[in-house]
């Protein structure tokens, strides 16, 4: 047999939250190795990881032993023996150090927390995404599900309700970071007899799937957030506006509501009460604008997704004029949580003005891609290296963007910048909706802003001028930048215009659309300078400021001359070879034709 | 009359116990990623060759689907699941891979250590 299982067959999980770590940890870790050494018991038999905050702060130091996900809490040093006595050796759980572990969130560590990637996130939103077969409410409610909403209309009133919500800290996951609870006091407090509740799921930034993952692994979380949010409020009917081109997430939403219904938690007189709510979809034709609120209601409504100045707020004025609660997805599947496992211990995780965690999808050059939660205050560091694992193929760390096409490129510098919504905005990008997009020293940054822009130049809606003719004019400039036609001034040209668009754009699109440019001119003017005075893409990724030329290691092959196209390589056999300067296309053909790396690309 | 808490507790019960029925106490129960992205990676043919195996008489096997667990450089993932071990977590699974962990991992309890995220 040529396989053999060398896993371990225990998982000891320290956490590293800053609250545990100043406790006794490290000590303990210390002594929980020795012990293991002591009983001769090796990694194939328990590995130890080191987990992020695991939102148990005030019972801490928390060791976690899986399988079976037993918690213990307040851990000293003179507990080590025998946890590994009785609970590694006899697998006998020590009871009198065991805690609650009832909570909704992180239940996905019972599955996952074994390995890094997952090991050091902690999942609120997400907390049921890859453990749940998403297409069963049996398998919903067995993890508690509706019992938030049950919880509310049993014992709470929705004053307390939105009591709660304001204690937790909670706020708008779809990038503004407005505060829930206030929002839906003030959709509350509004004069109105009909009120809306609507869901934001039109996600559209670039790179950004973490609202599609968040329906397709566990619509129901989704919509136990809408209803308790409508009871809050005082509606009786709530949309989720989602896109046409998630169709499975479409499916996974129709369902779910379908079941509720037959189980009672959407419809007449849910569970029982005289409170009465149900949810419809909307589906958008996938326009970005349409992810601004005002948009998004004048789609509903029927008309063009255009914004409309503000205020008034759609919570006083929303859609067809009455007052209505808009969030987006992520923020819904917090609340649940907040209900259950306690406002206050929601507000616990995090940092100061910003509460509980948030889910970013981590894409470009790193090892690990993926979905990631963590609590706010996380540094960009700890997500692109311990969680995302570094950058692939030994490649220099260059920049990371956050906020898709609103955000800005953060280089080395702001590394340890932590995540929240104020030291983002303060480094010069934004929170946005959770892309994060890490580029490496191959990736030209006038190119990577001309990306964003043309992104936001197509989606602009053409309300305001500023926007729609400004941002035509920096994509312009971009281009003839990256074509190699940039000319001196360009670089303030882009800078005026931007601080324009900024200025005068009604909506959150326009008003953010310059950022990307705007940032990398801030963090990487160089290479802009480089582009336009020199001619030359040091990343290589302009293909019009290339040259290909051969150097001494050419040993005349002649490997390249019949690989190239437009026959722009001369040279006799066993002498080195010469490129056309004017003949070249830089299609790249040559460099890989190349067995001796003579061919120099720069 | 009962109140909602009380519903819902009720209604915890019998989701639990149809859960149950449906064969959630076998020794091992098998978690195939479908969300867009595993099944872009190719999870359907996965899924397909545990759904076919099962029908030819494999027992023993709970069989579900599940979400996105966002690991997606890595997806197709399988999970297999016992009570009291370690649950293993299979990356990039392939229809052929699906069957060699039916012959090896659900059969004979033999883990695929290779394939195993870490």
């Amino acid at each position: 047999m040529k396989k053999r299982n060398v896993r371990a067959e225990k998982t000891i999980t320290f956490c590293n939250g800053p609250g545990c770590m100043h406790l006794e940890s490290t000590k303990i870790i210390d002594a929980l190795k020795q012990e293991l050494q002591k009983r001769d018991l090796s990694y194939k038999d328990v590995k130890i990881t080191i987990s992020g905050c695991l939102g148990m702060c005030e019972q801490g130091p928390i060791v976690i032993v899986n399988p079976g996900y037993i918690i213990y809490g307040k851990v000293k040093l003179s507990d080590v023996s025998q946890i590994v006595e009785e609970h590694i050796i006899k697998n006998k759980p020590v009871v009198r150090l065991t805690i609650e572990q009832n909570h909704l969130y992180n239940r996905f560590f019972r599955v996952f927390g074994d390995i890094d990637f997952f090991g050091k996130q902690m999942r609120i939103a997400l907390r049921n995404c890859g453990i749940i077969d998403p297409e069963n409410i049996d398998d919903y409610l067995s993890v508690r599900g509706y019992e938030a909403l049950a919880k509310v209309l049993t014992d709470l009133t929705p004053e307390q309700v939105i009591e709660q919500i304001k204690i937790s800290g909670l706020r708008g996951r779809g990038g503004a970071g407005f505060p829930t609870g206030l929002k839906w006091e003030f959709t509350r407090k509004a004069a109105g007899d009909v009120k809306y509740v609507i869901c934001n799921a039109d996600e559209g930034d670039p790179g950004a799937f973490m609202d599609r993952s968040a329906i397709e692994g566990d619509p129901h979380s989704v919509i136990e957030g809408i209803i308790i949010g409508g009871y809050a409020i005082g509606a009786t009917e709530g949309k989720v506006y989602i896109r046409a081109e998630y169709p499975l997430a479409i499916k996974r939403l129709e369902k779910a509501i379908k079941d509720a219904r037959e189980h009672g938690f959407l419809g007449k007189n849910i569970l029982g009460t005289d409170f009465s709510f149900d949810i419809e979809i909307r589906l958008g034709a996938g326009a970005f604008v349409c992810g601004e609120e005002t948009a998004l209601i004048h789609s509903i409504e029927g008309s063009r997704g255009m914004p409309r100045p503000r205020p008034p707020f759609p919570s006083v004025s929303g859609l067809f004029g009455k007052p209505t609660l808009i969030n987006n997805v992520e923020t819904w599947t917090n609340i649940p949580v907040i209900i259950l496992d306690g406002a206050k211990w929601f507000s616990s995780i995090g940092t100061e003005k910003s509460k509980g965690t948030k889910v970013f999808a981590v894409a470009g050059k790193i090892k690990n891609t993926g979905l990631v939660e963590v609590p706010m205050g996380t540094t960009l560091r700890e997500i692109v290296y311990d969680i995302g694992g570094g950058i692939p193929n030994g490649k220099k760390f260059k920049a990371i963007q956050t906020g898709g096409p609103s955000g800005g490129c953060l280089p080395e510098a702001y590394l340890d910048v932590p995540v929240d919504y104020e030291s983002l905005s303060k480094a010069g990008s934004i929170m946005g909706s959770g892309g994060m997009i890490v580029i490496d020293e191959d990736s030209c940054m006038v190119n990577i802003a001309r990306f964003f822009l043309e992104f936001t130049q197509n989606e602009s809606c053409g309300k305001c001028t500023p926007c729609r003719e400004g941002t035509k004019r920096m994509l312009e400039i971009l281009t003839r930048i990256v074509e190699g036609k940039g000319q001196s001034g360009d670089i303030e040209k882009l800078e005026r215009l931007g601080e324009t668009i900024k200025k005068a754009s009604l909506c959150g699109l326009g008003q953010s659309a310059p950022n990307p440019v705007l940032s990398t001119i801030k963090n990487f003017r160089h290479e802009y300078e480089e582009h336009i005075n020199d001619k030359k893409c040091t990343a290589g990724e302009c293909q019009a400021l290339l040259s290909y030329t051969i150097s001494d290691k050419c040993i005349g092959c002649t490997a390249c001359k019949k690989v190239c196209p437009v026959n722009a390589i001369t040279g006799q056999v066993k002498n080195k070879h010469i490129i056309d300067q004017q003949k070249c296309i830089k299609c790249g053909q040559c460099v890989q034709a190349c067995k001796f790396d003579a061919i120099v690309k720069g | 009359m009962a109140t909602p808490i009380e519903k819902i507790k009720t209604k915890r019960a019998e989701a639990l116990n149809r859960i149950i029925s449906k064969g959630y106490l076998s020794t091992k129960r098998v978690y195939v990623g479908m969300a867009t992205c595993e099944i872009a990676a190719g999870s359907k043919e996965v899924m397909a060759v545990f759904k076919e195996n099962i029908n030819n008489g494999l027992t023993d096997v709970y069989l579900s689907q599940k979400g996105c667990a966002g690991r997606c450089n890595l997806e197709p993932t399988v999970e297999v699941i016992e009570e009291g071990k370690i649950p293993v977590k299979y990356g990039k699974v392939t229809p052929d891979m699906a069957k060699e962990i039916i012959e090896k991992h659900l059969k004979k309890g033999e883990i695929i250590d290779e394939w195993v995220i870490k």
